[in-house]
């Protein structure tokens, strides 16, 4: 078979598929090669790189799934690093008490009795349970960090983490009673298993070293395709829509720095233990740099990208520049140059940083081996197979109202206002919108119509007033809250997750009906897998109401659709929350009189499932073929509201949009 | 002023997008010296993007812009600036942190070496009398109406020869709209071209000689002030209608 | 000397500090408020400015073994080694600017931040490559004269440093309060579309922030090999990161801020160091520059909201 049949055949198969054939031959190349090679330097050199890949991991967590530019990521390095070289070396000696002898029992530390002075506690903690307290210990102290980084903006919050960053070496190299300052620990004791001692030969740490990255590799995988991964991708990309689908920034980012902590901490512990020594210097600021030359090189986000670039920047420290060194040593013999005899590039590791960093930057952000946009689990028949325009709109969990009920208030604002620096743009506003209504909202630029909308939704507060959702008091409330009480909205100009899929983005709007946590995400029980199941047949369902536009483009990227579709998007979004309440903020502008009728058609269907709708438009002929009720603002104040032809004919509302007459002539 | 002079500045055929949004679709305006021209419509009707167009702020896809029958489209903005025309921006863009006296300085920064600086200044003041009062005093803290003047005043101060305002009214009371309004008019009888971008129909016929109403990227109905006016579908363009 | 005038002591030595930390922060603020980058960069060259000045007055004949020397001479080395430094560290800034700087100009994100990390990182190797890791002495150009004052002792040195950065301080804000090119800068650090449409060619303005505010850093990196007697490849980091915490202490885009923040670090410095112990210092400043970002972004005297989320 020609490669070109075989490239072709490997492109065919799905990402699962293909999953399925590497691992086993990654793995089993990864198992021979110690076998395979006869140089022990070149084993503990292929050892060291496994704890970059681990590092590169954890911040790619942090940086490339959600977002956050963590320049100060070598702190958790560190912590891992000192907190299991202090629990197994001599460094703490407190004194004896009984409270430790739990603790001995489980041979975990042991008690010293010199003559003359009271006994002391030596620890030896074992390195197995250490590495989950590593992580565990560095989770926490992600979210300490983290925490103080909420509110901050992109460059702000990565200074935040650089002087996190630079504080715990200077700690370290300070708290000499804890840390033994800047001479370090030494003696750390080497993991044991079932009575082997690792000792100094590279070889067990080599495939524990495989081990972890293994496990890091696969737990980046999970979270990356769970709900976990789209919340943090969503923040990523836009984190005031993410709030408007129901995801909680707060609890994400801090999961994000726990999680990429953790792995960090696993890191640490893992390379301490080899080495068996930790001074600060090993954790300083240039480290940091150096995870972060790793994960934009390789691609934020791209998981396979951190992994190579990881695994090219340890080598390139400890095998490539050694060699290069050599050949450069002969060119200047060749030459005749002393300089280039003398030369050690090496020491030149940070410039190369530099200039990769540079270079990647300006000429290719998004890394060298980006995330590989995955084909989703549709085959083409099922994608060809959409319905026309025009098929019925059905959704599992839309209940049509029934018949001849009374209609109760579903939304009720009460004199609801807001200023901004002295301009009232809503004042007093009083509006009651019953279930299955679908009223609109009309008004001059610049009426307080979005106002409104983010007034409700949550991304604002009134200065006065009431809202009221089926009962419940929402005003102030966090976006994220609101939405999972059934009210969802669109944005007046489009606020997508531009890198994700179509699909991906719908997927985010099923945030607040899912239930997936960490764990779950990782381990996919059963409960987990049913429920990603009915969220990618949810999102099915939402996409065939728009036919044939969405469904072909399943996985592209947002960005590269047309207006239209972006708008069609951001409503399936929308839809996907199964919202009690539907708000769209301006969702034919920039549709042309056709796609506007079939959008029109599409609300329509919409409230007869159920939906209550608000809709803010502009196209007011649009907008009095479909609404039952017409609200009008004009700078803050509602001036009218009714039936859509008694509106149209208010003097005051021809008034608001034409302007007043001129008093004088 | 006589309106009907030279042409002074021409659009033809224009095209904008946004992305692959189709904003202005072959928009066409003449403005000839000494008019005062009005471009209405709605909202999304392509109004502010026509006064970006005229700044360079966006480059036509397709058609051109001509000032003075030499094409400005590919010009920088400030290039086109030098040429004579002076923006009043959307929502008045003054520069909050400086005295209303150094903003009326940058104004006539491409004048800047040129004598006549105080003349200008005598000039915009003695129509703002305000201005005058408040030199000292930093843009940022003054009233929505006062910013309007001053960024008339600071657009003046190279006397131009075309003068383009984006939504005058916005944001300011009814009173002192008619205010801004008038001064408009007195700025053009006193020999400024003045191009206005308006949502607020009858205040802007009630000065402007002529006028364009844009819906949806287009030209829908054009003609003279007093013809638009009386053309009911006016209304309809912008309330939409049977 | 009693603890008054020990203090009163670090109080002198934190003012002269202080207005080090200034000329560093300024050139930082100023190109922040322009296009709201913050530039790692700008601390490397720094750094690099103490190596040209190095270079430059070795080319005048004057090395760390020379005697220091006084009058005419004195004050004719000093203008030809800070005009050259700072002409040089200026144009530096302003390579960097169009190199690196302007094709990432517009992305949205952190990677204009990045650029810069990448940046520092190229100028301090190079530094390292060339000069070697071991501290560079600095010629001791300024005599050691004294004065006491109460119980404490001023230096020639500090005094010359403070007044020549005074006089480059004043020479900013006419600039800058008083040209019409300063006022273009500010108005295009205000809304730099309206700027546009004013005429003023931001690129240009943008070119000339850069130079100014890296010539100053060349000032200032001047003051740290006289004042201190050698340099490094390392000072970036550590004086860097104090410039900084003046900056955004002061308010960030806030001329006047940077100054008042500079006084304020360099007081913390040489105050800390005697009362809580000079190891600890780092430690102090970054809890402060994390205390300011986290709880009053704005700074002390800044008015610019942090726009870009």
């Amino acid at each position: 078979m020609t490669v070109r049949a075989l490239a072709d055949r490997w492109r065919g198969l799905t990402v699962a598929r293909r999953r399925q054939i590497l691992a086993p031959v990654l793995l089993g190349v990864g198992i021979l090669f110690p076998l395979v090679t006869s140089n022990a330097g070149n084993v503990d050199a292929a050892a060291n790189a496994f704890t970059y890949v681990l590092l590169a991991l954890g911040l790619n967590i942090v940086v490339g799934f959600a977002g956050l530019l963590d320049l100060g990521y070598a702190a958790f390095f560190a912590i891992g690093a000192y907190g299991y070289g202090i629990a197994a070396s001599g460094q703490l000696r407190p004194e004896w008490s009984n409270l430790w002898a739990p603790l001995e029992w489980a041979g975990q530390v042991s008690r010293l009795a010199m003559p003359g002075q009271p006994a002391t506690v030596q620890f030896h903690f074992s390195f197995w349970p250490m590495l989950a307290v590593s992580a565990i210990i560095c989770a926490i102290f992600g979210m300490l960090f983290g925490a103080p980084t909420l509110r901050l903006r992109g460059d702000y919050l990565a200074i935040v983490t650089l002087g996190f960053g630079e504080i715990v070496p200077v700690v370290a190299r300070n708290w000499e009673g804890l840390t033994n300052g800047a001479q370090g620990l030494g003696g750390i004791r080497t993991p044991k298993l079932f009575g082997f001692d690792f000792g100094f030969s590279p070889y067990p740490y080599y495939f524990l070293g495989l081990a972890l990255a293994a496990v890091g590799v696969w737990i980046s995988i999970r979270l990356q395709e769970s709900r976990v991964g789209r919340a943090w991708m969503a923040i990523r990309e836009d984190e005031l829509a993410a709030g408007a689908m129901g995801v909680n920034h707060v609890h994400y980012k801090l999961l994000a720095f726990a999680m990429g902590a953790a792995v960090g901490g696993l890191g640490g512990t893992f390379y301490v233990a080899k080495l068996t020594t930790a001074t600060p210097d090993m954790f300083t600021f240039p480290v940091s740099v150096m995870v972060l030359v790793m994960v934009v090189l390789g691609g934020l986000g791209s998981i396979r990208g951190v992994v190579l670039a990881a695994l090219f920047v340890a080598f390139l420290q400890s095998v490539i520049l050694q060699d290069l060194t050599q050949y450069v040593h002969v060119l200047g013999r060749v030459v005749g140059s002393p300089f280039l005899q003398r030369v050690e590039l090496i020491t030149s590791l940070e410039l190369i940083f530099g200039l990769i960093l540079v270079l990647m930057m300006i000429f290719r952000r998004e890394g060298l081996w980006p995330a590989v946009r995955r084909v989703s689990a549709l085959t083409r028949e099922q994608q060809a197979a959409a319905p026309a325009r025009g098929a019925a709109v059905k959704l599992s969990w839309a209940h049509p109202p029934v018949a001849g009920g009374s209609a109760h208030p579903l939304l009720q604002l009460e004199r609801l206002s807001k200023q901004f620096g002295g301009l009232s743009a809503a004042s007093d506003i009083n509006l009651t919108v019953h279930a299955g209504e679908l009223v609109s909202i009309i008004g001059p630029n610049g009426s307080g119509k979005t106002t409104l909308f983010n007034l409700i939704t949550g991304l604002i507060r009134p200065d006065a007033g009431n809202i009221r959702f089926d009962g419940q008091d929402i005003a102030g409330r966090p976006s994220h809250e609101i939405v999972a009480h059934g009210v969802a909205r669109t944005f007046q100009n489009i606020r997508l997750f531009n890198n994700l899929s179509v699909l991906e983005n719908l997927l985010v709007g099923e945030h607040v009906r899912l239930e997936a946590s960490v764990l779950g995400a990782i381990f996919r029980p059963p409960r987990v897998r049913a429920e990603e199941r009915r969220a990618a047949s949810s999102a099915l369902e939402v996409l065939e109401i728009f036919g044939n536009r969405l469904l072909p483009r399943l996985d592209h990227p947002v960005y590269g659709l047309s207006y239209a579709n972006r708008r069609r998007t951001e409503i399936a979004r929308a839809i996907m929350t199964r919202p009690k309440l539907l708000l769209l903020d301006e969702p034919a502008a920039g549709m042309n009189p056709v796609e506007t009728l079939e959008l029109m058609d599409l609300i329509k269907a919409l409230r007869d499932l159920g939906i209550t709708v608000i809709l803010i438009e502009h196209k007011l002929d649009v907008v009095m073929d479909v609404s039952d009720r017409v609200v009008v603002l004009d700078h803050g104040v509602k001036i009218a509201e009714g039936a859509p032809a008694q509106v149209r004919s208010d003097e005051r509302v021809i008034e608001a949009y034409l302007g007043r007459r001129r008093r004088t002539a | 002023m006589r309106p009907g002079g030279q042409l002074l500045l021409e659009f033809r055929n224009v095209h904008t997008h946004y992305g692959s949004l189709h904003v202005l679709k072959g928009v066409s305006y003449e403005i000839h010296e000494g008019e005062i021209v009005s471009l209405l419509g709605g909202n999304a009707s392509g109004k502010s993007t026509t006064m970006k167009t005229v700044l360079g702020l966006v480059r036509p896809t397709e058609g051109t812009v001509s000032f003075r029958g030499e094409p400005i489209h590919a010009l920088r903005t400030s290039e086109i600036v030098k040429r004579g025309i002076a923006p009043v921006p959307e929502g008045r863009r003054v520069f909050p942190r400086m005295t209303i006296l150094e903003n009326l300085e940058m104004g006539r920064y491409t004048r800047r070496t040129e004598p006549g600086g105080d003349e200008e200044l005598e000039r915009v003041f003695s129509l703002f009398p305000v201005l005058r009062e408040r030199r000292h005093q930093l843009a940022g803290t003054m009233s929505g109406g006062e910013q309007q003047m001053l960024a008339i005043g600071r657009a003046l101060m190279t006397r131009p020869a075309l003068l383009c305002m984006d939504e005058p009214s916005m944001g300011l009371a009814p009173r002192l709209v008619e205010e801004v309004f008038d001064i408009i008019r007195a700025i053009n009888e006193q020999g400024t071209t003045i191009f206005v971008i308006e949502q607020n129909v009858n205040m802007a016929l009630s000065i402007a000689h002529r006028g364009y109403v844009l819906q949806m990227g287009e030209v829908v109905l054009n003609g003279t002030a007093q013809e638009l006016l009386e053309n009911p579908l006016i209304q309809k363009a912008y309330l939409g209608g049977t | 000397m009693s603890a008054f005038d020990v203090l009163f002591q670090q109080v002198i030595n934190g003012l002269a500090l202080g207005m080090m930390y200034a000329l560093l922060a300024l050139g930082f603020t100023m190109v922040y408020g322009i296009i709201e980058l913050i530039n790692f960069s700008h601390f490397s060259v720094f750094m690099t400015g103490t190596f040209v000045g190095l270079v430059v007055l070795s080319l005048l004949g004057v090395t760390p073994g020379s005697a220091s020397l006084t009058g005419v001479p004195l004050v004719g080395i000093l203008v030809v080694l800070f005009a050259v430094t700072m002409a040089t560290t200026g144009l530096l800034g302003v390579l960097i600017e169009r190199i690196c700087l302007r094709p990432v100009r517009h992305v949205s994100g952190t990677a204009p931040m990045i650029t810069t990390i990448g940046i520092a990182f190229i100028l301090i190797n190079l530094v390292l490559l060339t000069w070697g890791p071991q501290a560079q002495r600095f010629p001791q150009l300024l005599p050691n004269w004294r004065w006491t004052i109460g119980g404490a002792e001023v230096t020639f040195k500090q005094v010359v440093l403070f007044a020549v950065a005074l006089i480059l301080m004043i020479g900013l804000s006419h600039l800058v309060r008083r040209t019409t090119l300063g006022k273009a800068m500010r108005a295009t650090a205000q809304d730099a579309d309206a700027a546009r449409m004013m005429g003023i060619d931001v690129d240009r303005v943008v070119v000339l922030t850069f130079f100014l505010g890296s010539a100053l850093a060349g000032a200032g990196s001047l003051f740290f090999g006289l004042y201190y007697g050698f340099t490094g490849y390392y000072i970036g980091y550590t004086t860097g990161l104090r410039a900084f915490t003046s900056a955004v202490l002061g308010g960030i885009g806030s001329i006047p801020g940077a100054v008042l923040g500079g006084v304020f670090i360099g007081l913390t410095q040489s105050l800390g160091g005697q009362l809580i112990g000079v190891k600890w210092t780092d430690v102090i400043i970054f809890s402060i520059l994390i205390f300011v970002m986290v709880c009053r972004p704005n700074g002390l005297l800044g008015a610019q909201t942090p726009r870009r989320a």
